[in-house]
């Protein structure tokens, strides 16, 4: 069973003010884009268009924000000398650098959040999608909300 | 030290909301950590006030400062494999799995890097496990990229911590020598001294640095080695990759460079979580449709791209070297080639040859037609288009009882499988398929076809090939043997997430597990309950007719059950029926693939016929390896291309069907002894079986040995029968499932 969260760390979607929740559209379905595992491990989520969506969004724009949160996934897990002077600065500080200092990949993350942020408001919102950030869900899927049409009473979903 | 979330730490009972529910106290938990500390601190500090003082005056202050540093990198290395989230899954949302549990696969096959890998389902967390990921018993969580457990850290050891283990080991070593070496050295200069204080301590010192030398440069060793081939403890425990290729790997030098240069990897539980800002409301936008973007949907996401990668890798897959372990070889995608061989050739018999040359698509459409009453139709098509993942029930009742009664094709018998189905289905997710109580592994018997994502396998198909006596049935049989076979291995004993996620154990990796073996004795006890659920499921179309069938079934099956391929459990159960009834049952397992349309799901006796090597798999539930063991001479064994991991072939046939009912995979695995990784990696290196079996199990209870030579022994065979299944399926990559009126499901190539 899932273990009770506080509303912060609530892992609903839904405004917890009843205004809110009037305003708010009715889910009517979920997606789940998984992830790619065919170069490995790395952090790749799967660019194939989900059937669910093909009434709600165009598919380019689609891969393209797949394709955007993979190239900046990519860039969080880079070996590169940034995160080899990272590793070098912790040893020898006794890793209490990460007190004060944020590591590389905190600082994509935070700008995959904002990525997402910005999707959701300019494209996917207007179309009754919500995009989750997958680190909610462990980098495991990227969670699509549809939400239900009530201006035409279709409701999506599987 | 920064502040880590970790779930269940030494925190005690109380454990963050976002982990795991709160556990029990063990004290006995930390006991090993609280040794090691004070072992660790209390001689260093001895060292440091007894024999320090006199070196750094004979020789330098040098020695002393470095042994500090030392010490301290120890110390902080220490603390962070202690106290750091190993990299710990947050368990997933119940909308995440809403995919009904009865008709979920328990294992799901992705390709990475051309080697088909499994990942299985976790019944605690909710998810199919991401590659290398594995689900600790100790901690109960999902560990991203698992190495172990280490009960002298109390932590898990994941993608997070695992630079901090390494640099604890390798600077533990260091320490140790130092240590021992200077300890030594002030000996040395104080032979005439010894009764001193001084003397005393320090040779109290060394005794403790030797002896804990031996074991942790032993450790740092081995993980040196570990870090150099890109895997994990549990991995090479396991054997995961013995002899075979590892597709984590990347070279020596980037898995040294990954390890220990690569950015900290965030954390997943205990992150801070935005509010929504984002408020929808319709109206919604809409993109302009194009015609064909009108059309079916695809069945699932996941599941749609993990079918096609199975199935494009394929042929990629019969390539492969044969390697390792046991992972039973990428079942679903066999099961593809084997499924659209057996839709051909169970179709019509005018339609066969269209078939054979068609892609898998046209040919179910084309049976659609034939079914029964379109009511049924669609129940038995949405329940097919669900149960595509995991329809093994349906599947090896049918081929059973196909040849337990070949006239048995009307449209009623139609009818009443498709009821039969949905209520097989449920009954799935009650007790496990088709628990005849006389044979314990009619659950497994389920598994033959079992967890088949092949959403355009609806039962209708089945029904209507089973009509035909082509003798291409028989190799479809085979090929239809194999992909359960496949299946099995994949599903291992309980093709569906429901079953699993009834009893939540879960296998870990750690050391203590290894040497803990428990789950064996569970299993046997939970036969007895499970058979008198199965009867009551019958549906009235068949009612008459399937339990008189089953009845039959059930005692063929029950020998069929004992009689498969592991002769040392055959022999210690029954051997002399067994015998006779193997006999018997081998002419009809050829002629299963005729008898598809048989009433399926609830004789699962008849599979048991051809399905013995399901009684493995239902048997290795909990190691991964274990489904596609062994295989009765029969048909079977040909088809499946499965190496049987053999892991778990220490349980008994009821055993294995209780396993397979009511015992999620994990923590099924033999006896415990070692928790097979819950991934898989699906390596078809049939010759290779014998080897890893045996290599493989040495940590088994000792029944497992016998076992393990029995499904060596299969595997020849079946290796034959594989490159045939292939050849007949190509993906093309472009396969389309279109969901047709009343929830048929077609696959359209595109």
């Amino acid at each position: 069973a899932l273990p009770h969260l506080p509303a912060l760390w609530s892992n609903t979607r839904k405004t917890h003010s009843l205004q809110d929740l009037r305003q708010q559209a009715s889910i009517a379905a979920k997606v789940f884009v998984q992830r790619d595992y065919t170069t490995g491990t790395i952090c790749q989520f799967q660019t194939k268009f989900p059937s669910e969506l093909e009434t709600r969004i165009d598919k380019q724009q689609f891969e393209e924000t797949i394709r955007t949160l993979n190239n900046l996934y990519a860039e969080a897990e880079k070996l590169g000398g940034r995160s080899y002077l990272e590793g070098c600065l912790a040893c020898v500080t006794a890793y209490t650098i990460f007190l004060c200092m944020e590591t590389h990949y905190e600082k994509v993350l935070k700008k995959i959040a904002k990525y997402i942020q910005e999707q959701n408001d300019k494209i996917y919102a207007p179309r009754g999608l919500l995009l989750t950030d997958p680190i909610e869900r462990g980098l495991r899927v990227v969670e699509i909300t549809i939400f239900e049409d009530q201006s035409n009473g279709r409701i999506e979903g599987r | 030290m920064p502040s880590v979330d970790k779930s269940g730490g030494v925190g005690g009972p109380s454990s963050p909301p976002t982990s795991s529910p709160s556990r029990p106290l063990r004290p006995s938990r930390y006991i090993p950590v609280s040794a090691a500390t004070a072992f660790l601190v209390g001689a260093t500090t001895l060292f440091f006030c007894f024999t320090c003082p006199w070196l750094s005056e004979q020789f330098s202050m040098a020695i002393p400062v470095y042994n500090g540093v030392v010490f301290l990198f120890v110390l902080a290395n220490f603390c962070m494999a202690t106290f750091m989230d190993p990299g710990i899954f947050p368990r997933a949302e119940e909308d995440e799995d809403k995919e009904d549990d009865f008709r979920a696969p328990l294992y799901k096959t992705v390709e990475i890097r051309g080697i088909q890998v499994r990942m299985k389902w976790c019944a605690t967390c909710r998810f199919y496990r991401p590659p290398r990921c594995s689900h600790c018993s100790v901690c109960d969580n999902c560990v991203e990229d698992f190495d172990h457990h280490c009960p002298w850290v109390n932590n898990c050891i994941g993608r997070r911590n695992y630079r901090y283990f390494f640099l604890f080991l390798l600077s533990l070593t260091a320490h140790i020598m130092a240590v021992f070496g200077f300890g030594l050295l002030f000996i040395l200069y104080h032979k005439q001294k010894l009764d001193h204080v001084h003397s005393a301590v320090t040779m109290a010192v060394m005794c403790v640095a030797g002896l804990f030398f031996i074991p942790v440069a032993g450790l740092t060793g081995f993980h040196i080695v570990l870090v150099a081939r890109g895997r994990t403890t549990n991995e090479q425990v396991t054997g995961k990759f013995r002899g075979g290729v590892n597709p984590f790997t990347n070279g020596c030098w980037r898995n040294v460079t990954h390890v220990l240069c690569s950015s900290q990897a965030p954390r997943y539980v205990g992150r801070w979580r935005k509010p929504q800002t984002v408020v929808v409301q319709p109206p919604f936008l809409r993109p302009q449709l194009s015609d064909t973007q009108m059309g079916g949907k695809v069945l699932d996401n996941g599941i749609q791209a993990d079918r096609h990668s199975s199935r494009s890798s394929l042929d990629m897959m019969e390539s492969q070297s044969a390697d390792a372990e046991p992972p039973p070889p990428p079942k679903p995608e066999l099961r593809y080639p084997g499924l659209n061989r057996g839709q051909m050739s169970l179709g019509p018999t005018e339609e066969s040859s269209l078939l054979s040359e068609a892609p898998p698509t046209p040919t179910m459409y084309k049976y659609r037609p034939s079914y029964s009453s379109p009511g049924k139709n669609h129940t038995a098509l949405t329940h097919s288009n669900k149960m595509i993942r995991g329809d093994s029930l349906k599947e090896p009742p049918s081929i059973l009882q196909s040849s337990q009664q070949p006239s048995y094709r009307s449209e009623p018998s139609l009818d009443g499988r498709e009821g039969q189905r949905e209520r097989g289905d449920r009954e799935r997710g009650g007790g496990g398929s088709g628990g005849m109580s006389s044979v314990p592994s009619s659950g497994i018997s389920g598994y033959s076809l079992g967890g088949r994502s092949y959403p355009s396998f609806t039962d209708p198909m089945v029904l209507s090939g089973g009509a035909s006596r082509s003798s291409s049935l028989r190799s479809t049989h085979t090929a239809h043997n194999a992909l359960g076979t496949l299946h099995s291995e994949g599903t291992t004993s309980t093709s569906y997430k429901s079953l699993a996620n009834q009893t939540p154990r879960n296998g870990s990796l750690s050391y203590d597990s290894l040497l803990t073996p428990s789950e064996s004795p569970e299993f046997e006890s939970a036969a007895p309950d499970a058979p008198p659920q199965v009867l009551g499921y019958s549906s009235p179309f068949l009612s008459a007719q399937i339990a008189h069938q089953r009845e039959s079934e059930l005692h063929q099956a029950s020998a069929a059950l004992l009689t498969s391929p592991q002769k040392s459990y055959v022999r210690a159960s029954s051997p002399p029926p067994v015998e006779r009834e193997r006999e018997h049952l081998l002419p009809d397992s050829h002629q299963m693939p005729q008898q598809h349309s048989r009433p399926p799901r609830f004789s699962r006796p008849p599979l048991l016929s051809d399905s013995q090597p399901f009684s493995y798999r239902a048997r290795s539930l909990g190691s991964p390896d274990a489904p596609q063991t062994p295989v009765s001479p029969s048909a079977v064994p040909a088809g499946s291309s499965h190496p049987p991991l053999g892991k778990s072939l220490s349980y008994t046939s009821a055993a294995t069907e209780l396993q397979y009912r009511s015992r999620p995979p994990e923590g099924a695995g033999s006896g415990g002894g070692i928790q097979a990784p819950k991934d898989e990696i699906q390596m078809k290196s049939f010759s290779r079986m014998n080897g890893h079996l045996r290599s493989s199990h040495p940590p088994l209870p000792p029944s497992s040995p016998p076992h393990s030579v029995s499904p060596s022994s299969r595997h020849g065979p079946a290796n034959h029968i594989t490159p045939p299944v292939s050849p007949t399926h190509k993906p093309g990559g472009a396969v389309k499932k279109v969901t047709g009126v009343g929830g048929t499901t077609y696959e359209i190539s595109v």
